[in-house]
């Protein structure tokens, strides 16, 4: 069975190592071009913060800027595309065909046909896209931590473990769907959608739950102003800097009863007449505070192993799901 | 020695039942004719007899165990689907490396054989094969399985009449060699007249009547003469089938005693007929309902 498995799945897996590898090349071949710009950072001991701003701005100008964004549109891309193209299909392609009636009636059970099904293409997965996020990884660290976001979410998902958990499940979710829908292209489109759904909601709303974010109440700088707006009839939004090396949940201005601070602007000192800086210096004399939760950079890791074991035990739950349903019905 | 034994047996979709209480018994060794309209429930029974389904309610024995219970007896049954599929991107040696690979008692040299007898590549890949060649592969590879019962599901229903005629001449030569059971199904008697030696008549949902050819042949006649009512026919008669023209009745009937009434022509069937009587009584049996619901 093992065979039979590798043989129809063999075009796919040679599909998958060479793209692979030709990203693999791109990435040995630019290494040296960052390494050659990172070299100012590496020799900088004090007061780097321009040679860091330098680098970034030469590295997002060069070859490599592109390599960037392309690496990371593919740490996105290739989980879903794993779910679609090997998991989807992988029992749908056989029902709809018939040809598990000549897979189930050979001297193997269902079972062992499903187990070495799911255990080859699951290990393949995680393989190809274990080796894929290890080499972006490596190749982006540099990058990563000069710009010092690694945790805030875009980043976030195209490094470390979680992208080899994005895949196990969408190949799972694959799988699963294709045993209940039955057809190849259906499965295919509800594969996706439910794919995008389910990583999609991890940042926007539970990401931020899986470890304990940093919560602090500091005077407001009003040196450290990110915007400063005001509405035509008077109302203010005020945007604190972000965090640094951190991914920013809330960050607002309060006032000192706690209530978030929106105006109304005082029309004798701020407007569009009035002098640089007046406005500033009113809303300074104001005493808000800052009212920012955030996640350190420093919680990365812990995130990543949470978040990849959300994902691993949503994929052994569709496992699961997908044995029972191979036995409970039948034809 | 029974190869095939089920007690009311039942498998519904929902509300539709699409086997009902159905009671068999068949002998091992013979080779089986599964005989019915499209639709009524032969498909049904053979997927339950392979374990491709399970029974809603009864029980099915096949060779002494539950079907598709395990390896040993999912080794025991080969089965060539309704529409003998094959992984169409694998070649013809790749199917046979399968079979080699998941059967334990696989007999490679048969492959071979029956392989290079029907000239196929095998480099070819299956999707490019003829109807009539996907066939003879899955009957290939069922074969070479070495199960002790065949269950083949209308497996020339696709094909044209020479396929057709070497498909069922490859399937006797096997199974006079290898005295494998054999159950195959088909909506057509001319099929199935020249090589099974025991009938099950399905329709409906339901098995009609079920027994060896030659007993079946040995038991029904049809009996001609001055019209009557089937009451006034010798004890022991049972009717199939009743038609009446003017002064003149015909019955079908089941006998285990030979008939002696003078009054009455008694005429032998032929398979065809025989299993004609069958559908038309369970078509006739519906019908009072149809009118009922105009």
């Amino acid at each position: 069975m093992i065979w039979f498995t590798w043989r129809q799945f063999r075009t796919p897996a040679v599909v998958a190592a060479g793209a692979l590898a030709v990203v693999a090349a791109l990435l040995m071949i630019s290494a040296g071009g960052v390494s050659d710009l990172y070299s100012g950072v590496a020799a900088c001991r004090t007061d780097c913060a321009d040679t860091v701003e330098s680098f970034l701005t030469r590295f997002h100008n060069s070859a490599s800027g592109t390599i960037y964004y392309t690496t990371m549109a593919v740490m996105y891309a290739a989980p879903p595309l794993i779910g679609v193209f090997w998991g989807a299909p992988l029992v749908a392609r056989e029902i709809e065909a018939g040809t598990h009636r000549v897979a189930w009636t050979q001297s193997i059970t269902r079972t062992r046909w499903l187990a070495t099904k799911l255990g080859l293409v699951g290990a393949a997965t995680a393989a190809a896209i274990g080796l894929l996020s290890w080499a972006v990884t490596a190749w982006a660290g540099r990058v990563d931590s000069a710009a010092a976001d690694r945790i805030t979410p875009l980043v976030f998902g195209a490094r470390g473990v979680v992208p080899v958990a994005y895949a196990l499940f969408a190949f799972m979710l694959g799988v699963t769907v294709g045993m209940l829908v039955r057809r190849t292209v259906p499965a295919m489109a509800t594969t996706l959608i439910g794919y995008a759904a389910a990583v999609a909601a991890m940042p926007l709303w539970l990401r931020t739950h899986l470890a304990p974010a940093t919560h602090e109440t500091p005077a407001l700088d009003m040196g450290k102003l990110d915007a400063l707006m005001i509405s035509q009839s008077g109302e203010m939004l005020i945007e604190p800097d972000p965090v640094a090396d951190a991914w920013t949940i809330t960050n607002r201005p309060i006032t000192t009863t706690g209530e978030v601070f929106t105006g109304p602007a005082d029309p004798t000192r701020c407007g569009p007449d009035m002098p640089n800086g007046s406005c500033a210096d009113w809303v300074g004399t104001l005493g808000l505070r800052q009212d920012v939760v955030y996640h350190p950079g420093n919680q990365f890791w812990t995130l990543q192993w949470i978040e990849a074991g959300v994902f691993v035990a949503l994929a052994a739950a569709l496992a699961v799901l997908s044995f029972w349903w191979l036995h409970r019905r039948s034809s | 020695m029974t190869v095939l034994r089920a007690e009311n047996l039942t498998k519904r979709y929902g509300r539709r039942e699409a086997l009902a209480d159905c009671t068999l018994d068949v002998p091992a060794g013979r080779v089986v004719g599964l005989v019915g309209p499209n639709g009524a429930g032969k498909t049904t029974l053979l997927q339950l007899a392979v374990g491709m389904l399970t029974p809603t309610a009864g029980t099915i024995t096949v060779l002494g165990g539950r079907p598709g219970a395990g390896p040993d007896q999912l080794a025991k049954v080969g089965f060539v689907a309704q529409d003998a599929a094959t992984y169409a991107n694998l070649t013809v040696a790749d199917h046979l490396r399968f079979g080699a690979r998941t059967n334990p008692r696989w007999d490679q040299a048969v492959a071979g054989e029956r392989i290079a007898a029907l000239g196929l590549d095998p480099r070819q890949k299956a999707g490019r094969l003829s109807g009539g060649q996907r066939a003879q592969l899955a009957l290939t590879m069922a074969i070479a399985k070495r199960p002790e019962l065949l269950v083949l599901d209308e497996p020339v229903a696709s094909l044209d009449p020479i396929a057709r005629r070497e498909f069922l001449r490859a399937l006797m030569a096997h199974t006079a060699e290898h005295r494998t059971s054999v159950i195959l199904s088909s909506h057509l008697v001319s099929d199935l007249e020249r090589v099974c030696d025991h009938l099950i008549v399905l329709t409906a949902s339901r098995v009609r009547v079920a027994g060896d050819v030659d007993e079946l042949m040995g038991t029904h006649y049809r009996l001609t003469g001055a019209r009557r009512d089937a009451a006034d026919l010798p004890a022991g008669a049972e009717v199939i089938e009743h038609s009446a023209t003017g002064r003149q009745s015909t019955f079908v009937v089941r006998s285990v005693v030979p008939i002696d009434d003078p009054s009455l022509t008694v005429e032998q069937l032929t398979l065809e007929e025989l299993v004609l009587a069958y559908l038309s009584r369970s078509v006739a049996a519906h019908r009072p309902e149809l009118e009922a619901a105009r």
